[in-house]
């Protein structure tokens, strides 16, 4: 996964004239979340720039989800601010936020008769007035959005039919009709195999190496090191640490957060993660 | 495609066959030409014209009416419960109107003509307390929180009922046409009070057909595409209590018509997307209860059975053999 760094843009026009004009296209600081009186998340801070990867990572129960769901508006914040290209997310109308971005959930449900094509073109509805039909650039956006998720060559299957890594690409399809300049997709590889888990992180450096945004929360911190160009770790509800990926997952990081004895290590475009998988264990017992 | 196209155009052959049949068939047969002749405004002795115009044409329109009315109610909160059970019974509806009614044939026997209203009036009372205790709380306005507490507000409507019944056991009888859900041949007058509800029912299913497909693909994707889904719930809810409490206060309980009708439409289109599944269960539920009310009044004329055990008869043969073939 080489020259990640393509000045290849063609989504330039989906570009807010307010990002263009220097906003972020996300700023979120001391986000808190409280849900049924547990605090959830207890001070993120984020910010993503346009047509960067950004991998979020952390241990299970971290707030890795919740901090995704939060900027996304998917999640009320019980404090701290989040603004999309400038504007305050409490300001925003669900419309608008879903011209900023697009969610991409871990796993979603998957209707019966739906073709892959309808699903997407559910994905376009956001851009639809109620009522409407779709119009000729809206036919035109599901088909891109299709070819640039590759799945196009199976448009007229249905759901059901499919396998996991194809059920995802569909997933990040959906987002893209969207046409929203950054994608957040929430552990879009946890459930798929080896080769399915390669392909969507591909298309994912793929997308982004041609424009898009993305913020992905990522459990696998071998891969998080190979696709992203900078990984935020979240601990316990807190943004603890960001960076490029080498910079930050450092083996006291890993100890300290994960509570592992591991290793990064790069070489060639691979990743790998050395962990000592056994640990010493106090004798006895 | 082909596929559901083929199924809308069977279920639109069969509402004008059930429309048509409506209007000529009961205790005096009219032959089809002359009704059509009639319904257009020509032919037909007066004494035809008069049976077809006051007496069958208010009563086709009502069965119309209600069986569109329910099915669409089904189909949206299936899609908005996301759950293959819901039907108007599960958020009330159908025990508050049961209860409303039979207050009314029991207590006020006598100002029989506030049955539609009392209906109407506690049906969507069962389903404003329904969505009251399912939106307070926790977990506010979840799937599982509604169906719950539907089903609590069921049992207590219907335990009113039942205690009503076995308080005055000498009115029974009276309130068992309603309780097994039947149209009457009462003219246009209860269609007069109860459209407006009918109406903002059927308007509220037409702009829920997309935010109901993006509630199938999830309640994220839903929220990514900028919908609420809590108050996409909502309006499903509100919209199937409107549709199911204006049909009961003129037809009495045909709960099973909303259960059946979409998963009858769902397999046989072999899809779930809203875009088919709700007009179609509106034509399918239409013609259903047009053809199940004239049977009711033509097996045994000039004796009228109430529809609803006879909509069953049809129904459930038609069900059970996609069933068997659905998975």
């Amino acid at each position: 996964m080489s020259g990640r760094r393509d000045e290849n843009v063609h989504m330039g026009d989906e570009i807010s004239p307010s990002a263009a004009g220097g906003a972020p296209p996300l700023v979120a600081s001391g986000v808190e979340v409280e849900i049924g009186g547990t605090q959830i998340l207890r001070g993120a801070d984020i910010e993503l720039h346009s047509g960067e990867l950004v991998a979020i990572v952390g241990p299970n129960g971290a707030g890795k989800s919740t901090l995704v769901r939060a900027v996304s508006g998917l999640q009320k914040p019980s404090a701290g601010h989040v603004a999309w290209s400038g504007r305050e997310l409490g300001s925003m109308r669900g419309r608008d936020l879903a011209r900023v971005r697009a969610f991409v959930p871990q796993r979603m449900p998957v209707p019966a008769g739906i073709s892959v094509r309808e699903a997407v073109t559910i994905g376009r509805s956001s851009h639809l007035r109620p009522l409407s039909r779709l119009t000729r650039s809206d036919r035109a956006g599901i088909d891109e959005a299709m070819d640039r998720a590759g799945v196009g060559r199976f448009a007229e299957r249905t759901l059901t039919t499919l396998s996991g890594g194809e059920l995802q690409r569909v997933q990040v399809a959906i987002g893209l009709a969207q046409e929203a300049p950054v994608l957040i997709a929430d552990e879009p590889t946890s459930q798929l195999d080896l080769g399915a888990t390669i392909g969507v992180a591909t298309l994912l450096r793929e997308l982004v190496d041609t424009g898009l945004t993305a913020l992905v929360v990522v459990h696998d911190l071998a891969l998080a090191a190979a696709v992203a160009d900078r990984a935020v770790v979240v601990a316990e509800g807190r943004t603890v640490a960001t960076g490029p990926p080498a910079e930050v997952l450092t083996p006291e990081r890993l100890a300290a957060t994960w509570g592992a004895d591991a290793r990064l290590s790069e070489h060639d475009g691979r990743t790998a993660l050395h962990v000592a998988w056994v640990q010493d264990r106090p004798s006895g017992r | 495609m082909a596929r559901r196209t083929l199924v809308l155009a069977a279920l639109l052959v069969a509402l004008v066959a059930a429309t048509i049949a409506s209007l000529a068939l009961g205790a005096v047969k009219l032959p089809f030409s002359e009704t059509i002749d009639i319904l257009f405004g020509g032919g037909g002795s007066a004494s035809d014209r008069q049976i077809v115009e006051t007496l069958r044409l208010p009563r086709t329109v009502e069965a119309l009416t209600i069986g569109a009315a329910l099915a669409v109610a089904g189909a949206v909160l299936q899609g908005a419960l996301g759950n293959p059970l819901a039907s108007p019974d599960v958020i009330g509806v159908t025990g508050g109107a049961g209860f409303g009614a039979i207050l009314i044939i029991i207590l006020l026997p006598g100002s029989i003509a506030l049955l539609p209203v009392s209906a109407l009036f506690f049906g969507l009372l069962a389903a404003t307390l329904v969505f009251v205790f399912a939106w307070s709380g926790r977990n506010r306005g979840s799937t599982g929180k509604v169906i719950l507490a539907g089903i609590a507000m069921l049992s207590l409507f219907t335990a009113g009922t039942t205690g009503l019944l076995a308080a005055f056991p000498e009115r029974a009888p009276s309130a068992i046409f309603f309780i097994a859900g039947g149209l009457t041949s009462s003219g246009w007058r209860e269609l007069e009070t109860i459209w407006p509800y009918f109406a903002v029912g059927f308007l509220f299913a037409v702009f829920l057909v997309r935010p109901l497909d993006r509630l199938a693909l999830g309640d994220d994707v839903a929220a990514s595409l900028g919908s609420r889904p809590q108050l996409i719930r909502l309006a499903a809810g509100i919209a199937a209590a409107l549709l199911a409490a204006a049909s009961a206060a003129i037809a009495g309980l045909l709960g099973f018509l909303g259960l059946v009708v979409p998963h009858v439409v769902r397999m046989a289109g072999g899809t779930s997307s809203h875009t088919f599944v709700i007009p179609a269960s509106a034509i399918g539920g239409a013609a259903l209860l047009a053809a199940g009310d004239t049977l009711a009044r033509t097996l045994r004329a000039p004796i009228e059975m109430p529809v609803g055990p006879f909509m069953v008869l049809l129904g459930v043969p038609l069900f059970l053999w996609l069933l068997r073939k659905a998975v």
